[in-house]
């Protein structure tokens, strides 16, 4: 060994650490303003474990949850939206007006964050005028006026932008030509005048909801192209109006909000700062509610609470309404035949109602319940959540676990124990592949008993899990006979998509479920101009759907969230555990 | 040598290349969609087939290939479909230097325990030490990564709270000042690194000591001994440079690998680096990003590859390249 070579080596091993300093420096670039989070600055901080970072802080574009939580924050709205968890409707509030009367929902809010004075509905529900606070500026001290709406409509319409959201602009004027008219569509006569005009009638919440998009402001926007909307540094700048500010983003780990002081919709944010924390790994988000670095995270597993708590009492968990049930799919027509020639036959196996509802009767959906979920889970009877108490038809008794049933249904359909054991119809095993997707220990669970259950009776079933993008596509082109999955229903009731007979317009009925009587319901029940009076229709639908059984519903999930018991006042409901995260205070911690 | 590097550079094009166009088409086949997260109900059906439009991906495959090319050979990457259309470039100067740090901090701290360890082995054969030390090695050798990180996770921060749960930094670290910065970033990394260089070092440890001993059985080492030098002289300076000859080979192939253990680390940790990219990527089949982070691990194995065989001439004598 040379004294040479020596050297290089040494040479090289100092320059490898004097990269590696380079490096530790080249991270600590992303600077910015920001105190340490001991004593006071905690007590004005509220930090939020997210699973992934926000896409666009735009209204038009962000298309992710998280996004449009935080959008909602820094951008003021038309109307503000409230959720009454007394009877499960959706009700829309300008600052003068309200659609609905005060019911005494306990998750009131205050109008004050409208932009909207008040509205009217013309009597053919036709167009809807409103008025606007003259008011209200935007953060940069420019007036937000109608203008600025007519501009955002725009852009939401834009078929180069692209917009999450055009589903809105499905009744404007031109839109059944298919090209909204904007020019004739929206007006605005004058700064404080916003008029919608449809090519239908439109019943008066429809109306609302699809005409309170949030606005952008014109001045900033209007020299941006459509074709380079999603990439404008703007998306990294918002200038809204609303309680928040974005203060900084630090893509990836952390975005940090700030109260906006000059809001007057409704007022400041009350907690001074809140930042939203990017932690990907779930046990790592639980341990950071853990610790305390974190006051809230959201979905916690009920199973991993009592653990939490008993590290840090200081931790509660809350719930919200039922959103999201699991169910098992069952391909109600021959999906190979009509992907072949398009035509219709029943499916082998699940085609025949008497058959899926003995499948629904020998799975034993309680013990699923109480094995997993507990006093999380509520067994589910269709898809009307019972949270929307207002189309919710209490009356239907749902499928008990009863296995002497189930194989009564089953030999009268023709389904006879076969020499193995498995039933058999004309020489057919009852046989098939029940698919889930990877990664989900709930379904797991539920697959496995699932699996047992009808073993029992003479049924094969085979599990396989599928990575989730494959999952989804081979749901998509109707090649799983059995899946097991979920879904989260929105706060109106639309299950056109997910139900209706046209089976090449209903991109959501996965099981080919085809009943003329169900499309028929939704739309006499859109067709009425206030929600509730569609009840009868609801509840008919609710009736249609338990007997048919086109999919066997498992369960409700009780989404349950993790929150440190410092923030006070939050209220939760299906419409968002952030619902009036404006409102929460922080109880200041004990003087060190 | 320095031929003999131009040319293993120039070979390493059109292999990466290669790979690349590989990559293109393979992801491209798989199932799955980059507008499904689009694909729900309540929104139009047409905005998956906009977004789709807008991604170029509802040209034939052979001009989109064409399109792409065009562009990688003008140094565009594109734009990534998952991260708000953040140019792949950005991302990736965004989440390498983190990965950097990681792998090369580790990679220090794999050779330095990894020798002294396997040198006291060597020296100690069959003592109780060795023993011990060879278990506790091999122990940790064959643990799956993520879960001892989890498990130092529960052990070294939820039981005895002495290092932070996950993130690269406290949050306002920004404020301690560049040195306090600097301790409060090494102290986030201390739970990963200890991780991944555990696990590491361990490897090392076992190549160590099978080579010292291959070189303590030698004549010259012998001859070391009769001269009447010390015992810390012979194994430090005859022994341990000649028997770290295979093991230095191992610096350069060692990269890729620390590389695709910081993967799980990335996500358990909360770190932005390339590891988190790349699995998000894949997941949220983001095409642009997926061919770059394939790109940049290209790189990574010709170069790691490329340092093993010059560290080799480096450190011996009798290769010439």
């Amino acid at each position: 060994m040379t004294m040479k070579t020596n050297k290089r080596v040494a040479r090289l091993l100092s320059i490898s650490l004097l990269a590696a300093a380079t490096l530790l420096s080249a991270c600590s670039k992303h600077g910015g303003k920001g105190g340490s989070l001991s004593g006071a600055a905690r007590d004005t901080t509220l930090v939020i474990g997210m699973l992934g970072d926000a896409d666009y802080l735009n209204p038009v574009i962000g298309a992710s949850l998280t996004s449009s939580e935080i959008t909602g924050l820094i951008y003021p709205g038309l109307l503000q939206g409230e959720f009454d968890t007394k009877t499960g409707l959706v009700n829309y509030l300008a600052l003068e007006k309200r659609l609905r009367p005060s019911s005494g929902n306990p998750d009131e809010r205050s109008p004050k964050s409208a932009l909207a004075k008040t509205w009217t509905m013309s009597p053919d529900h036709r167009s809807i005028t409103y008025i606007l606070r003259s008011d209200a500026r935007w953060a940069d001290g420019q007036p937000i006026t109608s203008r600025d709406f007519k501009f955002a409509y725009r852009l939401y319409g834009n078929p180069v932008i692209a917009s999450p959201r055009q589903q809105s602009l499905a009744e404007l004027v031109g839109a059944d030509k298919g090209q909204v008219d904007f020019d004739k569509a929206i007006e605005t006569p004058d700064d404080t005048t916003l008029i919608f005009h449809f090519y239908k009638p439109v019943p008066e919440h429809l109306a609302l909801a699809h005409t309170s998009l949030t606005p952008l402001p014109e001045h900033l926007w209007k020299n941006v192209k459509p074709a380079e909307f999603r990439e404008s540094k703007l998306n990294q700048q918002p200038v809204g109006a609303g309680p928040y500010r974005l203060a900084e983003w630090n893509k990836q780990q952390t975005l940090t909000l700030s109260s906006s002081v000059t809001c007057n919709l409704p007022k400041p944010g009350n907690i001074k700062r809140i930042i939203y924390r990017v932690i990907p790994d779930y046990t790592v988000r639980l341990a950071q509610l853990q610790t305390g670095d974190v006051d809230v995270v959201e979905n916690v597993k009920p199973e991993d609470f009592p653990a939490v708590q008993k590290a840090n009492p200081n931790v509660d968990l809350k719930t919200i309404g039922l959103r999201v049930y699991d169910y098992v799919g069952w391909q109600n027509i021959d999906g190979d035949y009509y992907n072949q020639t398009g035509k219709l036959r029943p499916h082998p196996l699940f085609g025949d109602a008497s058959v899926r509802r003995a499948l629904t009767l020998a799975i034993d959906r309680q013990s699923i319940i109480d094995g997993y979920l507990g006093q999380y889970g509520v067994l589910a009877k269709t898809d009307i959540s019972p949270s929307l108490k207002w189309a919710y038809d209490d009356s239907i008794k749902p499928y008990g676990y009863d296995q002497t049933q189930a194989v009564r249904l089953l030999e009268q359909a023709g389904w006879l124990p076969g020499p193995d054991g498995i039933r058999q119809k004309n020489g057919k095993r009852f046989s098939f592949v029940l698919c889930t997707n990877a990664g989900n220990a709930r379904r797991n669970y539920a697959c496995t008993i699932i699996q047992q259950n009808l073993r029992e009776i003479g049924i094969e079933c085979k599990i396989e899990q599928q990575e989730t993008n494959v999952f989804f596509q081979n749901l998509q082109e109707r090649k799983l006979g059995a899946w097991m999955a979920g879904w989260a229903i929105g706060l109106e009731i639309d299950p056109l998509d997910v139900w209706g007979s046209d089976l090449k317009k209903s991109r959501f009925n996965f099981p080919g479920f085809i009943n003329p009587r169900i499309d028929q319901l939704c739309e006499l029940a859109k067709s009425k101009m206030r929600t509730e009076d569609a009840r009868p229709y609801w509840v008919e639908y609710q009736k249609i759907l338990h007997e048919e059984q086109p999919i066997t519903f498992l369960y409700w999930i009780r989404e349950t969230q993790g929150f440190s018991k410092r923030i006070q006042g939050a209220k939760l409901n299906i419409s968002g555990t952030y619902y009036n995260i404006d409102d929460w205070t922080l109880k200041p911690s004990v003087a060190p | 040598m320095l031929r003999y590097i131009l040319k293993r550079l120039l070979i390493a094009v059109p292999l990466i290349f290669g790979v690349l166009t590989l990559t293109f088409f393979i992801i491209r086949l798989a199932p799955g969609d980059p507008a499904a997260f689009f694909i729900q109900p309540g929104i139009s059906p047409n905005v998956a087939e906009q977004i789709r439009q807008q991604y170029g991906l509802n040209d034939p495959l052979p001009v989109q290939y064409i399109k792409w090319l065009g562009n990688v050979l003008h140094g565009d990457f594109g734009r990534s479909f998952s991260r708000a259309q953040q140019p792949v470039v950005e991302v990736i100067a965004e989440a390498l230097p983190v990965t950097m740090t990681i792998a090369i901090l580790t990679l220090i701290a794999n050779f330095v325990f990894g020798i002294i360890i396997g040198v006291i082995s060597a020296v100690r054969q069959n003592s109780f030490l060795d023993r011990f030390l060879t278990v506790t090695a091999l122990f940790f050798y064959s643990m799956p990564e993520f879960w001892f990180a989890l498990m130092m996770i529960i052990l070294f921060a939820l039981k005895l709270p002495l290092f932070p749960v996950s993130g690269l930094n406290e949050v306002g670290a920004e404020s301690y000042g560049a040195f306090g910065f600097i301790m409060d970033r090494i102290w986030h990394l201390a739970l990963p690194v200890t991780v991944l260089s555990i696990n590491g070092s361990a490897g090392i440890a076992r190549y160590v000591r099978g080579s010292m001993l291959e070189v303590i059985r030698q004549d010259y080492i012998r001859t070391a001994r009769a001269k009447g030098l010390s015992e810390r002289v012979v194994i430090m300076k005859h022994a341990l440079r000649n028997a770290l000859l295979p093991v230095v080979t191992l610096m350069g192939s060692s990269l890729p690998f620390i590389f695709s253990g910081a993967l799980f680390i990335e996500v358990i940790f909360a770190f932005p680096g390339m590891g988190r990219v790349t699995v998000e990527a894949i997941f949220a089949r983001d095409y642009p990003l997926i061919i770059a982070d394939t790109f940049v691990s290209g790189i990574m194995i010709v170069f790691g590859n490329l340092l093993a065989d010059v560290l080799y001439a480096v450190v011996d004598p009798r290769i010439k390249l």
